[in-house]
């Protein structure tokens, strides 16, 4: 297997929590607890989760946005983290983020073509008829018309501001994309359009995108691969195929299970899973596997409380962190 | 994909929006036409109306209106109404440069503890602190009297003591913007720390400093006519508290000496106030529906 495009090892994100007196030690948030996983070229992966579960984290500590405590991000084997100031602000045109919040991510003061072409001017040297050149071929690459480019912010809708926030995503030609649920904001219509453009532009382009969503649908239509993510854990990491044909841990069986469904057969088949509990506190998380408080089919025998499970090969593209595969 | 009829939409700046919405505010309007006024009075009065204020020209205490002085003549015979022109002039000044001195100082500090946050905060936010427990006048005095009454020493006073809320107002906006995803797209577009600060979260943070800037210009009038009401002033230039101070022993039997130069304040106060009202209305719409 040649390298791939954005490896990511041993990922951890803390953040401290300062209670109490200034000279009492910090308690950390583990917001993002031993992550790894690898992105090939051309190919999307999906990250999947309940809401806290450490997804967008991971996407902003991949991209160097917040700080990470621990783990090594390379970049077409290069690390990524290691990199000086001046060169990392350099790679940034390298690996873009599209956010997802379409109105507050764009800056309500200036031109759409500015927001645009803001990692053009900080990041390549161009003169200003290239700039131009540029800025005109993204407007029409993401399907907004060139009058629009004097507009500000204020004057789109929703669909047309995510597809500005796309347009600043790809114009610098990243490698790397990181989707933080670019369509979760918007209304299901342009949901489509949104998640189409995004595939138009992948083949256009050739991009790679990491790929944020809480929405299994969404997932479904645009991953190769996906990984599941729980307090901050992947617990399942998966093709397509795959992960929604057999799920393998408990909390992907849930998830999919409360997929609503139209197709009547289906929804006989499948029964749902409902999980009760809270999850824990992610102060002081516990020692052993982050989901065992809620699980249905824990068995303290089989070690869910004494250590988090390690990732288990259950097919040569399927892994899953539960003690109750092995068995 | 883009469905509405492609009618051509023009772009409008959202500062646009803040002008319209500022223009409807009647008072407002009428005060920012009487401070041009009396700005424009302060600047060319003095060219036209050519009398020194400190010319002894008429008996003293003769009141408004007599021999052709609208405004009557002080204590020593001088012209009220030469006075107060000169005086816009000084008072105007004094009131536009210690604001622009307090927006200096405050945004500059406010913006680098907002930015950086961690220890550079924690110390740039004790030092702001340290300014706004000081009693402000007692505190200005002190300057005064230690290097001189001067304009320039005047100005520095008032900028000294009237810092901190800009500083406070500026530190506050930067940490509620610095959040937003806009600047951290911007981040990740590559710009630098300064950029940052300056071309993308101060312009968002601008209305409230704007705001108070413009009631910082009416306060700083007011402290300036405070301390040449006490005496602290350049003997040397006509002011609007000067006059009053000068004339504050004849208050009774020339009650016009200390109303007028007053008047001259409260009018020019007013409007910055109703001016600042009307910003502030424009500016946050959010807060409009009250």
């Amino acid at each position: 297997m040649n390298t791939p495009l954005l490896s990511v090892e041993n990922l951890k994100v803390r953040f401290p929590v300062k209670r109490g007196l200034p000279w009492k030690a910090a308690q950390y948030v583990h917001a993002v607890d031993d992550v790894s996983f690898d992105i090939q070229r051309g190919e999307t992966l999906g990250l999947v989760g309940e809401s806290g579960s450490g997804k967008t984290t991971t996407a902003l500590a991949v991209a160097k946005l917040i700080n990470s405590w621990e783990g090594v991000v390379k970049l077409n084997g290069t690390d990524f983290f290691s990199l000086d100031k001046e060169s990392l602000r350099l790679e940034r045109a390298n690996i873009q983020f599209i956010f997802q919040d379409p109105y507050s991510s764009l800056n309500p003061r200036l031109t759409a073509e500015r927001i645009v072409s803001e990692p053009l001017r900080q990041l390549k040297n161009l003169s200003k008829k290239e700039l131009a050149e540029s800025v005109d071929d993204i407007f029409d690459a993401v399907g907004l018309r060139p009058e629009q480019k004097k507009l500000f912010p204020h004057q789109f809708s929703g669909g047309q501001r995510q597809r500005i926030g796309i347009a600043r995503a790809i114009i610098s030609k990243p490698q790397l994309v990181i989707c933080d649920e670019p369509v979760s904001a918007l209304d299901v219509a342009v949901q489509a359009q949104i998640l189409n453009l995004l595939r138009d532009l992948q083949k256009r382009f050739n991009l790679t995108y990491l790929f944020i969503s809480h929405d299994l649908g969404v997932v479904q239509h645009m991953c190769d691969r996906i990984a599941v993510m729980y307090m901050g854990k992947i617990v399942e990491f998966s093709n397509r195929m795959e992960l929604f044909n057999s799920p393998q841990h408990p909390y992907t069986q849930a998830l999919l299970s409360a997929v609503p469904s139209v197709d009547r057969k289906r929804r006989e088949r499948v029964q749902r899973i409902v999980l009760s509990g809270d999850p824990p506190d992610p102060l002081n998380p516990v020692p052993g596997c982050h989901f065992a408080a809620r699980c249905p089919s824990v068995d303290e025998s089989i070690g869910c409380l004494k250590k988090f499970p390690p990732l288990d090969t259950v097919s040569e593209s399927h892994q899953v962190a539960c003690y109750r595969f092995k068995r | 994909m883009t469905t509405e009829s492609p009618s051509p939409i023009k772009a409008r700046h959202p500062a646009a929006d803040a002008i319209a919405m500022f223009f409807k505010n009647i008072p407002a309007v009428v005060a920012l036409i009487v401070l041009t006024a009396i700005i424009l009075a302060g600047i060319f009065g003095p060219i036209f109306y050519a009398a020194d204020p400190y010319d002894m020209v008429w008996a003293p205490f003769s009141p408004p209106g007599e021999e052709g002085f609208i405004f009557g003549t002080d204590y020593l015979g001088r012209d009220l109404f030469a006075g107060i022109l000169h005086g816009a002039r000084v008072s105007l000044l004094v009131g536009l440069s210690a604001a622009a001195m307090t927006v200096f100082i405050g945004v500059t500090i406010g913006a680098l503890a907002g930015f950086f946050q961690g220890w550079v905060e924690e110390v740039l936010m004790r030092i702001t602190e340290f300014f706004q427990v000081l009693p402000t006048l007692l505190f200005s005095m002190v300057i005064v009297a230690l290097f001189g009454a001067s304009l320039p020493v005047i100005t520095l006073a008032i900028g000294l003591v009237s810092w901190p809320a800009v500083a406070r107002i500026t530190r506050a906006e930067f940490l509620s913007i610095r959040q937003l995803e806009y600047v951290t797209a911007s981040r990740a577009s590559g710009m630098k720390p300064f950029g940052l600060m300056f071309s993308i979260i101060l312009p968002n943070a601008a209305p409230p400093i704007i705001v108070q800037t413009a009631l910082m210009v009416g306060s700083a009038i007011l402290f300036e006519a405070g301390l040449s009401f006490l005496g602290l002033t350049d003997p040397n230039v006509v002011s609007w508290g000067q006059i009053i101070g000068s004339n504050r022993p004849y208050i009774l039997d020339a009650g016009y000496t200390v109303t007028l130069p007053g008047v001259a304040i409260f009018i020019t106060v007013l409007c910055l106030s109703l001016i600042g009202d009307g910003l502030n209305d424009a500016l946050n719409p959010k807060l409009r529906q009250r």
